[in-house]
C-alpha cells in the first residue's frame, strides 16, 4: 500500500516537474541548441563517414547515410603503394610536418624574446613597433604574395636557390604570418606575470638572461605551449602560399594535395574525405586536449582569418 | 671595462641611466630577429607591392624585377576596365561590388549567429563545457577540409545530401548545383562564412556577457522587466562596443579572405572577390603588375575600414 502511494506521489511530482520545466524559453533554447549542434556536427560526421564508403556507395543513386562497413578503400588509395592510383599521402603528411613544426618552434623562440622585451623592458619606439606589428594582422595575405614572390626570386637568383618547391622558403613566409600573433599573445601573457618575482631574482644576483631562463620561462610554459600549437595550426592549414610556392607533387603539403585530388578529372569524394579526415583529426585532438588554454588565445585572435 | 665602471663609482643617476640604456640595448637585441623578419617579409614587400603596381612585371622579367618598365597608371586602368572588376548592372556585379556586399553580409550574419550562440551558451546547463568545445569545431578545423565537405554535401550528383533532402521534401524536382548557380552561390558562400567564423564572435561576446553585472538584471526583475526587455535594455547596450569591434575586425578579415571562396567556387558564378581576382591576374595570367594594382585597390578599401575601426571602436574602448 504504502509503496503504491509513494509511486503516485513520484509520478505526480514528475509531471509537475515536466510542466514546470517546459516553458517557452527552455523550448526555444533546446531547439536552438539542437539546430546548432546538428549543423556543426553533420559536416564532420559526413566527412568521416564518407571516407569509409566504397566507390559504389559514393556514386549511388542517392546518398548513403551510414556506410555498410568500415571500408578502407579510400585510405588504401592514399597509403597503399599497390593501389592503381596510389597518392603517397604519407609523403604529404611528412611535408606538412616538415613545414609546420619548424614554423611553430622558430616562431615561439623568436616571439618569446621579442614579447619579453616589449612586456618588461623600457625602450624607445616600443609602442610604434608593437602597433605596427599588430597592423600586419589586418594585412591581406594575397597582397604580400606578389612582392614576396618577386623578392625571393631575386634573392634566390643571387644566392643560387630555387624559390618554388623549396620548403624552407615556405617556412620563412609562414613566420611572417605567425610571428605577429605569437608576439601579441606572449606579450599579453608576460604582462600577467608579476615583475616583482623577476626583481627578486635580479636582486639575488641573477643576470637578465638567468632571470628569463630560470624564472619567467618556466612560469610561461602554458602560454608557450598554446602559442606553439596556434602557430602549428596556422602552418598546417595554410593554403594560398603553399599553392603558389609549390609545383612539385612530391613536395605538396596536405591542403594542396587534397585540392589536387579534388580537382582530379575522375571525382573520388571518398578519397578527398579520407584525406580531409586525416588532416582534421590531429587538429581537433590537439584543440580538445588543450581547450582551456587555447580558448583564451582564440579570443586574443590566435587564429587569424 | 666592467672593472673601470665599477671602480669609478658613478652617481646614482648615472648608474640608473646606464642600467636604463643597457636595458634598452638588450630589448633591441631581443626584438631584432622578429623585427627583421616582420620587416623583410611583410613591411618591405608591402611597400614593394606599391612599386610593382606601377610597373609592367610578367613572368619574363620577374628575375629582373627592379628594372621593370614604368607604366604609370596603366595597370590600374586595365583593372578598372576589366569585366571581372567593374560593375555592369545587376547581372554582373564585378569583383569590387561583390567583395563589399559579400563581406558586409557575411560579417553581419557571422556576428548575429555568434550572438545567438553566445546567448545559448551563457545559461548554465549540463554538458555546457563539451557543447562549447563542439561549437568551436568549425573555426579550428582546416579550411580545406571543411570547404570540401561543404562542396560534397552540396554536390549536384544524386548522392549529394542537400539535393536528396530537398527532393524528398518536394522543394525541387531535379538536382541543382548550388555552388554553380549565379546568386545562389554567393548566398551559400555567405552562409559558409557565418558557419565557419561565428565561433570567434561567440567567444568574444561570451567573455563580455559573463562580465555584465548580475545586479542589473536583478534590479530589472524587481521592476518587472521580461526577458526581451532585459535583453534589449541591459544586454545589448553592454555588448555594443564588443559587437562593433568584432564586426569591423571580421569585416576586414572577410574582405581579405582568399581561401574560402577559391576553394568553394573558384571565384565563379558571381562570387569573384578582389583577393581571388588578384590571384588570377598574378598567377593565372602572370601579369604581376595588374595583380598588384588590384591588391592596391583592395588595400585602399581596407584602409577606409581600418580608419573606421581605429576612429570609432578603439576610441570607444578607451573611453569605456
Amino acid at each position: 500500500m504504502s509503496a503504491s502511494y509513494t509511486s503516485t506521489v513520484e509520478k505526480r511530482s514528475f509531471i509537475d516537474h515536466m510542466a514546470g520545466w517546459i516553458n517557452w524559453s527552455r523550448f526555444l533554447f533546446a531547439i536552438g541548441l539542437f539546430f546548432f549542434l546538428t549543423s556543426i556536427l553533420f559536416p564532420f560526421y559526413w566527412m568521416v563517414s564518407s571516407s569509409f564508403k566504397t566507390t559504389a556507395e559514393i556514386g549511388a543513386r542517392e546518398p548513403v547515410y551510414i556506410p555498410s562497413a568500415l571500408n578502407m578503400e579510400a585510405y588504401k588509395e592514399l597509403f597503399d603503394p599497390n593501389h592503381p592510383s596510389y597518392q603517397d599521402f604519407g609523403g604529404n603528411i611528412i611535408n606538412s610536418m616538415f613545414v609546420a613544426i619548424p614554423t611553430a618552434l622558430i616562431a615561439v623562440i623568436l616571439a618569446t624574446l621579442g614579447a619579453y622585451a616589449i612586456a618588461r623592458l623600457r625602450f624607445r619606439g616600443k609602442n610604434i613597433m608593437l602597433n605596427s606589428i599588430l597592423m600586419i594582422y589586418l594585412f591581406p595575405g594575397v597582397l604580400l604574395i606578389i612582392p614576396l614572390f618577386a623578392m625571393i626570386a631575386q634573392i634566390g637568383d643571387r644566392l643560387g636557390f630555387q624559390v618554388q618547391d623549396n620548403l624552407p622558403v615556405l617556412i620563412f613566409t609562414y613566420l611572417a604570418q605567425t610571428l605577429p600573433v605569437a608576439l601579441y599573445m606572449l606579450t599579453n601573457y608576460f604582462r600577467t606575470i608579476p615583475s616583482e618575482i623577476e626583481q627578486a631574482g635580479l636582486i639575488d644576483g641573477c643576470s637578465r638572461f638567468e632571470v628569463i631562463w630560470r624564472i619567467t620561462l618556466p612560469l610561461a610554459i602554458p602560454a608557450l605551449v598554446s602559442v606553439g600549437i596556434y602557430t602549428f595550426m596556422i602552418a598546417w592549414n595554410e593554403f594560398l602560399y603553399a599553392l603558389v610556392f609549390l609545383n612539385d607533387h612530391n613536395l605538396f603539403t596536405m591542403p594542396i594535395k587534397i585540392n589536387t585530388i579534388y580537382n582530379d578529372p575522375s571525382p573520388r569524394p571518398h578519397v578527398v574525405m579520407a584525406a580531409s579526415t586525416i588532416m582534421t583529426i590531429p587538429i581537433v585532438i590537439l584543440f580538445l586536449s588543450l581547450e582551456r588554454f587555447l580558448e583564451e588565445g582564440l579570443t586574443a585572435g590566435g587564429v587569424k582569418g | 671595462m666592467t672593472s673601470t665602471t665599477e671602480t669609478s663609482k658613478p652617481s646614482f643617476i648615472q648608474r640608473w641611466r646606464s642600467l636604463h640604456s643597457r636595458e634598452a640595448r638588450l630589448a633591441w637585441y631581443l626584438i631584432l630577429p622578429t623585427a627583421l623578419i616582420v620587416f623583410g617579409v611583410v613591411i618591405f614587400p608591402a611597400i614593394f607591392s606599391v612599386w610593382i603596381s606601377f610597373r609592367e612585371v610578367g613572368l619574363s622579367n620577374l628575375n629582373d624585377v627592379f628594372n621593370a618598365p614604368f607604366v604609370g597608371l596603366e595597370n590600374f586602368q586595365k583593372v578598372f576596365n576589366d569585366f571581372a572588376f567593374k560593375f555592369q548592372g545587376m547581372q554582373s556585379w564585378g569583383a569590387a561590388v561583390t567583395s563589399i556586399i559579400y563581406s558586409f553580409l557575411a560579417t553581419t550574419l557571422t556576428v548575429l549567429i555568434g550572438l545567438i550562440a553566445a546567448l545559448l551558451l551563457n545559461r548554465p546547463f549540463r554538458a555546457r563545457g563539451i557543447t562549447r568545445a563542439i561549437f568551436l569545431f568549425p573555426y579550428v578545423a582546416p579550411i580545406v577540409s571543411v570547404a570540401f565537405v561543404w562542396k560534397w554535401i552540396l554536390d549536384p550528383r544524386p548522392s549529394g545530401v542537400v539535393n536528396d533532402v530537398l527532393i524528398s521534401l518536394g522543394i525541387i524536382d531535379l538536382p541543382i548545383a548550388p555552388l554553380a548557380t549565379r546568386g545562389l552561390a554567393l548566398v551559400i558562400v555567405i552562409i559558409f562564412e557565418a558557419w565557419r567564423y561565428f565561433p570567434f564572435a561567440m567567444l568574444m561576446i561570451l567573455a563580455r556577457l559573463q562580465a555584465i553585472d548580475r545586479t542589473m538584471y536583478e534590479a530589472a526583475e524587481v521592476d518587472g522587466a521580461n526577458t526581451w526587455q532585459k535583453f534589449r535594455n541591459i544586454t545589448l547596450p553592454e555588448l555594443r562596443y564588443v559587437l562593433g569591434a568584432i564586426f569591423l575586425l571580421r569585416l576586414m578579415w572577410t574582405f581579405n579572405k582568399f581561401d574560402d571562396i577559391f576553394l568553394l567556387t573558384g571565384g565563379g558564378f558571381g562570387t569573384k572577390v578582389l583577393p581571388v581576382l588578384t590571384y588570377e591576374f598574378s598567377f593565372k595570367l602572370f601579369d604581376f603588375g595588374r595583380g598588384a594594382a588590384t591588391a592596391m585597390i583592395l588595400l585602399l578599401i581596407l584602409v577606409i575600414f581600418m580608419a573606421l575601426y581605429i576612429g570609432i571602436v578603439m576610441r570607444n574602448v578607451e573611453e569605456e
